[in-house]
């Protein structure tokens, strides 16, 4: 089973982050943890979330990108820290 | 200017020639504006055959089809026609009426949650909550419908949101809807890989058609000389007559395609994805074969198969740049061999009609001027194995959901967008029974749709399935109590008339091709005559089964 995080930017339109969960149950990714913030206008979410699967990576992260509200899917690398999360959401 | 009007005007701008349709409480501010608009509504009997015939007049004409529903249950019923369009990359836009915004989230009388449900089936959905998002929600549920892979996109709007006043605005986006080119360094990279095969196969998928890229894959194949496969959505990329197109590959495919698949060197995947109906056991699936894979869709490539080469974008692109002389002349005689020593037998099986000789006689009479719409069951794989396609768009079936009930709805939408063309719905006596009502939409509009009900008085496939695979344990497919289909459809005012009888066919096909309006043959065939040849569950394409006869 592999364990992988990703980081999004997310457009904060209806049911966007339903959409997110469900491509992830969809694709058979198991989540492990989720956090997600809004900028301070409420027009964008920066998720980050941790799932577990024996598929590759790649099948989740592309189904992602897809997404009409997903502007941007990072894979982070183990050992990349919550202070890579906190600078990337104070840009948006 | 109220809502509805605005509404109506954003589809109208868009280019919406029809709406398939059913209305109800939520809905109806946007059927009064529609009274005075030039879209044609077309009613069905059941909002699912709404979605399905949007579904069918997209597949035929490559624009967006459009259905419209009420609340609750009215858009419940679409779900399985959105799912269908989803599975098979069709462009359609939904619309459903939703309850007053206050009432929403209340359980209030026929609320549901419609962008919910749909979730998982769409492309993308909108919930229109304001009034001045209007204009932009319908151009880019438009856009995004028909742009890159295809695919259905729901709008949901709450009945306050139609009866608001608004000022009408025209939205319009700078957003490309073509796809971008492939990369040159994997065009490179796959020209390599064609001039260094020697057993090259093509795999031809539905997205060659999709992606208006018949002129170049034409081309493509004419130029390379390779070898041509085709998935069931693939059927008519080329001529199904033409001399390198070896058929259908699969679970019911053209034995010479499976076995070229199998021993192939490079497959040259297009505008397809791997789904399990056409390669078998994935991991038996061309065991020999790199891989070349164009596709539109990034998360296609590689999703079950690994891409030697990956070509993301334009297939047009690809193919163009691809189009060149490959050295393959004594695989190309070989793959010819198999196709002429693996061609279809047409000795019934059994003294009663039999439904490819039906077919392939039926094929032989109309001109190119047909469409042909399916069920799903026995005979949807009987019309993909024998009868003749010069372009896709000539075969409308479902392939990824397998919807029985399709054909009848997806004929309506099929004959509408072109009043003149000879539409064919084939069926069988499960799957007509899914959808019947819609005879009355048939006789309503005068529509000369040409019925053929193959009637073996039971579930043919799965019974199939349960006699090769379940030893012979029949459950829950026995149909012999069918009712009357002649009376049914003359009680509905379509012309019909039985054929029982192999030495009938030719007066069958006469009365069929002869009408000028609407007309159901019901032919009543034998009941043990199954779809050969078949790749059995957990099998690879090596390992078809074929019929033995004593």
């Amino acid at each position: 089973m592999n364990t992988l995080t990703l980081r999004l930017q997310v457009k904060n339109d209806e049911g966007a982050l339903v959409r997110i969960l469900g491509t992830t149950r969809r694709r058979r990714f198991d989540l492990v943890s989720l956090k997600a913030d809004c900028s301070p206008d409420g027009s964008f979410l920066e998720v980050r979330m941790t799932v577990q699967a024996d598929r590759p990576e790649s099948t989740l992260v592309r189904h992602l990108e897809k997404l009409m509200d997903v502007s941007q899917v990072e894979v982070v690398k183990p050992g990349e820290g919550e202070e890579g999360v906190r600078a990337a959401a104070s840009t948006t | 200017m109220k809502g509805a009007e605005f509404f109506v005007k954003a589809l109208e701008n868009e280019g919406v020639e029809l709406i398939f349709g059913y209305p109800g409480g939520a809905i109806m501010p946007v059927y009064d504006a529609l009274l005075d608009s030039k879209i044609r509504h077309i009613l069905v009997r059941h909002e699912q055959a709404a979605a399905l015939a949007a579904d069918g007049y997209a597949r035929a004409t490559g624009k967006v089809g459009v259905c419209m529903a009420t609340s609750g249950p009215g858009a419940t019923n679409l779900v399985t026609g959105i799912a269908n369009a989803y599975m098979d990359s069709v462009p359609v836009v939904a619309i459903t009426g939703q309850v007053p915004t206050n009432l929403m989230g209340t359980d209030a009388f026929q609320e549901v949650d419609i962008f919910g449900i749909t979730l998982p089936v769409v492309k993308h959905s909108f919930l229109i909550d304001s009034v001045k998002d209007m204009a932009r929600v319908v151009h880019e549920a438009f856009r995004i419908a028909r742009s890159g892979r295809p695919g259905p996109v729901l709008i949901d709007v709450p009945k306050d949101i139609v009866n608001a006043n608004a000022a009408f605005e025209i939205h319009r986006s700078d957003a490309s809807e073509f796809p971008a080119p492939p990369s040159p360094e994997a065009i490179a990279r796959a020209a390599e890989l064609m001039k260094a095969s020697r057993r090259p196969v093509i795999y031809a998928g539905g997205g060659i058609g999709m992606g208006r890229a018949l002129k170049e894959f034409g081309e493509f194949v004419e130029a390379t000389r390779i070898p041509v496969i085709s998935t069931l959505k693939g059927l008519g990329a080329i001529p199904t007559q033409h001399e390198l197109f070896l058929g259908m590959m699969g679970m019911h495919g053209m034995k010479a395609s499976n076995h070229a698949v199998q021993a192939c060197d490079l497959l040259v995947c297009i505008g397809a994805r791997f789904d399990d109906r056409a390669t078998g056991k994935i991991s038996g699936f061309a065991p020999h074969a790199r891989v070349i894979h164009m596709d539109v869709d990034p998360a296609e490539v590689g999703k079950l198969r690994h891409a030697d080469v990956p070509l993301i974008g334009d297939l047009r692109k690809s193919l163009a740049a691809l189009s060149f002389s490959v050295e393959c002349g004594e695989w190309r005689h070989e793959c010819l061999a198999w196709k002429k020593s693996h061609a279809w037998n047409y000795d019934a099986p059994a003294p009663g009609i039999y439904a490819p000789w039906f077919l392939k006689r039926l094929a032989q009479r109309t001109g190119d001027n047909v469409i042909v719409c399916c069920d799903v069951g026995q005979h949807q794989m009987w019309v993909a194995q024998h009868f003749d396609f010069q372009r896709p768009q000539q075969h409308l079936s479902s392939g990824g959901l397998g919807t029985m009930g399709f054909g009848l709805p997806a004929a309506i939408g099929a004959q509408l967008a072109y009043p003149n063309a000879c539409v064919i719905n084939v069926s069988g006596d499960g799957s007509m029974m899914m959808n019947l009502q819609e005879l009355a939409t048939l006789r309503r509009y005068d529509l000369p749709v040409k019925i053929v009900l193959f009637d073996n008085r039971a579930l043919g496939m799965v019974r199939q399935w349960q006699e090769l695979f379940h030893d012979k344990r029949y459950s829950e497919v026995d149909l012999s109590d069918n009712p009357d289909f002649v009376r049914v459809a003359e009680s509905m005012g379509i012309p019909a008339f039985r054929v029982e009888n192999k030495e009938h066919i030719e007066d069958a096909i006469d009365g069929l091709l002869g009408a000028s309006g609407p007309v159901m043959a019901h032919v009543v065939i034998d009941q043990e005559a199954n779809v050969w040849p078949i790749v059995g569950p957990g099998k690879t394409n090596s390992e078809m089964l074929d019929e033995v006869r004593q």
